[in-house]
């Protein structure tokens, strides 16, 4: 038991941590799901069966353990359509938050860094974008781009680079004017460099939080698009979709509701606690304070 | 203290307005880039192509994309807002007709959200460094995950069918005609002492307005809890402390004051996200506002009318921002003497 503690005591700060641990669970149970989807759904998720449509679940005593969480209007499996949900939701999540995070913090570094006119510039273009609601923005993106998992990703990316942009800009702000930069500066080190070497990894446990938020945020946009009907083709599976169709017909059944919102929920929620969890291990201010708690 | 909310006022204005001239040209130009042809919606398909063409001019669409933008934003100086190309009425009408109704709903979001918000936060503080504390911080990230669409879903699923006690479409009983005096419901109701109306429409409010404020709540909650913790430290806490003021007392009187500036930041931040939301909240609530309105013309690619309702949207944030700034300084002593 001793040596188990010690083990535990041993590892990296943010693996000690039950929120990371959990969030970091549910988040590789569903990118598993999300890989292996061809293997684990039982059914074709696109096929129809038009004889066998809005089925209950398979313990319901009227279910078909052909169908183990029942039909939807159109007779297609609802579990087969779910853990092909996991690939859009994770592959949004994945694409669009890399994609924003690398143009929101790289624009923070040249603000933050730099200051000045191109500061005044950067933080203006920040406040004229977040005076779009995300929503109303990214539906206009997607009129304008068209459906396709594709312009989904691009459009979550111009709309939420913002996010990482002001809050990053704001640390950057204050890592510049540690003495170790101007010592780095001193030793001849280019402003690339500098930016790279000594003020991106002290940033970098923010960066790390605020993807794995991000990720979450991604996976709602993209549901929240999919059920306006703006998100993908016709012919893929998302759960945005599924919960946009299970709507019609709710009285007859809640099945094909409340399973795709449960899917939605819990994976945003594996990500909100992996970014809470290494928020408290990562960020020092924080762990200071526990420390002085303690 | 009023030339000091004026100057604000002021200071806002020459910002905002340049930054409502780039959003319009931001959303006017994406518009432009739609694969779709709006004028295909109105016209008959056995139309000839001069006819085609004639409508098109009509509308000014055959013009080059700067030349119709310097048209539009002209009209919108003096005071034309152009007509909707589907609904063949003027775009400001059904803007003013819809824009009441999403500005109730979100107000009513707000007050709610605040409540819970509050009432969460104070709890959360009350029983910091217990087990509860991190039970109860847990149990605000699983409710941070349920985005404000899925809350209309579930409420509706529980409180609309499963239970039917409250309605779920619409912004009152189909019995009643509103009185069409401001565009407020509730403003309307209580003009004509029309009580039946009054309660109608709060019933019909009540699901959507919890549905973002569900969602609204939890970052109040955060946030207010964590400022709290933060004052609790400051030297004139232990002062108090020290002349026997009650724990409660130095709560409400003392650490609630500045513990509010924050969370009034966060609110004001993120009224654009609760402001957004009502978009697909009244979409599954078939509530008449601005955002049915949006989908609506999303929908017959009704391109004036969905650059107004954009534009609106923006205004509403930048005014709600504008409110905010100006409840900073009141409430704030530090800034009032600048």
């Amino acid at each position: 038991m001793n040596a188990l503690a010690w083990r535990i005591r041993r590892l990296p700060a943010p693996l000690r941590s039950g929120r990371v641990l959990i969030g970091g669970g549910i988040v590789l149970a569903v990118t598993v799901i999300a890989i292996f989807a061809p293997w684990l759904a039982p059914n074709d998720p696109q096929e129809q069966d038009l004889f066998g449509n809005i089925m209950p679940p398979a313990w319901d005593p009227l279910g078909d353990p052909k169908y183990p969480f029942g039909t939807d209007n159109l007779g297609r499996c609802i579990l087969s359509q779910l853990i092909y949900g996991a690939r859009v939701a994770m592959v949004v999540a994945v694409v669009a938050s890399t994609g924003a995070m690398v143009i929101g913090v790289t624009l923070a570094h040249i603000a933050g860094y730099f200051g000045g006119w191109i500061d005044g510039l950067i933080t203006r273009l920040v406040d004229l974008w977040m005076s779009f609601p995300p929503v109303v923005l990214s539906l206009i993106l997607m009129l304008g781009l068209g459906v396709g998992v594709s312009n989904v990703i691009l459009a979550i990316i111009l709309v939420d680079w913002t996010r990482f942009c002001r809050v990053v800009r704001s640390d950057v702000l204050v890592v510049r004017q540690r003495d170790y930069i101007s010592a780095a500066q001193l030793l001849g080190f280019g402003h690339f460099r500098t930016l790279r070497r000594e003020v991106l990894p002290s940033v970098m446990p923010l960066i790390i939080t605020l993807m794995a938020l991000e990720m979450g945020i991604a996976v709602v946009v993209e549901a929240i698009l999919s059920f306006v009907g703006l998100s993908v083709e016709a012919d893929v599976s998302a759960w945005g979709v599924m919960v946009a169709d299970a709507r019609q017909y709710m009285y007859q059944s809640v099945w094909g509701l409340i399973l795709p919102i449960a899917a939605i929920t819990v994976t945003v929620m594996g990500f909100n606690l992996l970014g809470d969890g290494l928020r408290r291990t990562l960020d020092p201010r924080l762990r200071q304070e526990r420390h002085a708690q303690a | 203290m009023l030339r000091l909310i004026l100057a604000i006022l002021l200071r806002r204005l020459i910002v905002v307005i340049p930054m409502l001239l780039v959003v319009s040209v931001m959303i006017f130009v994406i518009l432009r880039l739609l694969p779709v042809d709006p004028i295909a919606m109105i016209i008959s398909p056995t139309a000839l192509p001069h006819e085609v063409e004639a409508t098109r001019a009509f509308h000014g669409l055959d013009k080059p994309i700067p030349v119709q933008y310097l048209i539009w934003i002209g009209n919108v100086f003096s005071g034309d807002f152009g007509n909707a190309i589907s609904f063949r009425v003027s775009v400001l009408n059904l803007v003013g007709e819809t824009l009441p109704a999403t500005i109730e709903l979100a107000l009513f979001a707000l007050f709610f959200a605040v409540i819970i918000g509050f009432g969460a936060g104070l709890y959360m503080f009350h029983v910091r460094g217990t087990v509860r504390e991190t039970v109860t911080d847990v149990f605000s990230i699983a409710m941070l995950s349920f985005p404000d669409f899925l809350w209309a879903l579930i409420l509706i699923l529980l409180v609309g069918v499963q239970w039917a006690i409250l309605p779920f479409t619409g912004r009152y009983g189909p019995e009643f005609i509103a009185p069409d005096i401001t565009g407020f419901i509730f403003l309307d109701a209580i003009i004509t002492a029309d009580g039946p109306l009054l309660w109608s429409a709060l019933g019909h409010i009540i699901l959507p307005a919890l549905a973002l404020a569900l969602a609204f709540a939890p970052l109040i909650m955060r946030v207010l809890k964590s400022s709290l913790t933060e004052v609790m430290t400051e030297d004139y806490i232990t002062l108090a402390r020290l002349r026997g003021i009650s724990e409660w007392r130095i709560l409400l009187r003392h650490a609630l004051k500045n513990g509010v500036l924050p969370t009034l930041t966060l609110v004001g931040v993120q009224f654009g996200f609760l402001f957004g939301g009502t978009l697909l909240v009244e979409i599954i609530f078939a509530y008449p506002g601005l955002g049915n309105l949006m989908v609506r013309a999303i929908r017959n690619t009704d391109l004036p009318v969905i650059q107004m309702a954009a534009l609106t949207y923006c205004v509403v944030v930048l005014a709600s921002n504008t409110v905010v700034d100006v409840l900073y300084v009141v409430l704030n002593p530090k800034l009032r003497k600048e």
